[in-house]
């Protein structure tokens, strides 16, 4: 009889115990993936990880998915992230749902911090070929878009015609000047803006040498270059 | 600039926000061009951003030579 009431009250209490995913060792975007599909069928669960990424992307899937969300440091680096289900399951959250793309755009962002800095190389005052009038619109939207994006880049780098989009009348300096502001090093190459005799005129970042900008675009984690 | 509030004007066409970018240039009313705000449109567009108190004098402006869709405040 007694037996019998242990025997129902563990299994009772296995019910309430979370499911272990185990992570370690894999690469982004896997743990996020594991654990979703997880979550999706148990009330709770313990992820286990071995990088901040795994844990930045589960955090985050947490809050897509109304969790619950704690994580305990371990031995060796092991981090055991704990989820629980503390609504219904809803893809949608203030109208917005969010896909598998953008949990791989999720991954690629925070994994870019660890892979080395973001360059952004503006090598022209247009965005793309073709026709100068839309490179010029496009090109403006590009730079103000900047601003958004998270994390910022550590670096842009003005060369060529890339450079007039440094000076006081440009239609994005305040963008640059905003970026600088924000701890974005700016770069403007002074051969071009000494052949383009505009010296005097720029008004955001520093004026820089092919050195610097060699070696700056040589160590880039990723470059970009609209 | 903390705290100041911004107006957003809106165009059917790219070619129209451009135009209209080209009267407000002329009519020396500070504004500038960025790209529509997410939680307004998925459109690949742009669109002219003008702070609050330059919404009566920007639709003065663009009344009766360019058409826009809408103004929508920040």
């Amino acid at each position: 009889m007694v037996q019998l009431m242990v025997g129902k009250e563990k299994g009772k209490e296995d019910r309430y115990m979370p499911v272990i995913i185990d992570a370690r060792g894999l690469a982004c975007p896997q743990p996020v993936i594991m654990a979703k599909k997880a979550i999706e069928e148990n009330e709770q669960i313990i992820v286990q990880v071995d990088n901040d990424i795994a844990v930045e992307n589960i955090r985050r899937l947490a809050l897509k998915m109304a969790c619950g969300f704690s994580v305990t440091e371990k031995e060796g680096g092991i981090r055991e992230v704990a989820l629980v289900r503390t609504g219904a399951i809803d893809e949608t959250i203030e109208g917005r749902s969010f896909s598998a793309q953008e949990d791989e755009l999720a991954c690629a962002v925070v994994s870019g911090r660890e892979t080395g800095p973001l360059v952004v190389v503006l090598s022209d005052n247009h965005m793309g070929r073709g026709n100068d009038v839309l490179g010029d619109i496009l090109i403006r939207s590009f730079v103000h878009t900047l601003l958004q994006l998270k994390p910022l880049p550590d670096t842009v780098i003005c060369y060529n015609a890339g450079v007039k989009l440094a000076v006081k009348d440009s239609a994005v300096i305040d963008d640059l000047q905003q970026l600088a502001k924000d701890g974005v090093d700016i770069l403007v190459c002074g051969t071009c803006v000494n052949y383009f005799e505009i010296g005097d005129q720029v008004a955001a970042g520093h004026i820089s040498n092919m050195y610097d900008i060699a070696e700056t675009m040589a160590g880039a984690g990723r470059l970009l270059r609209p | 600039m903390e705290g100041q509030r911004y107006v957003v004007f809106l165009f059917l066409s790219v070619s129209y926000a451009l135009k209209a970018e080209k009267i407000l240039k002329a009519a020396g009313i500070v504004h500038k061009l960025i790209p529509v705000p997410r939680h307004i449109s998925s459109d690949c567009g742009v669109c002219l951003r003008i702070t609050e108190d330059r919404q009566q004098s920007v639709e003065g402006e663009l009344r009766g030579k360019v058409e826009w869709d809408k103004a929508v405040l920040l």
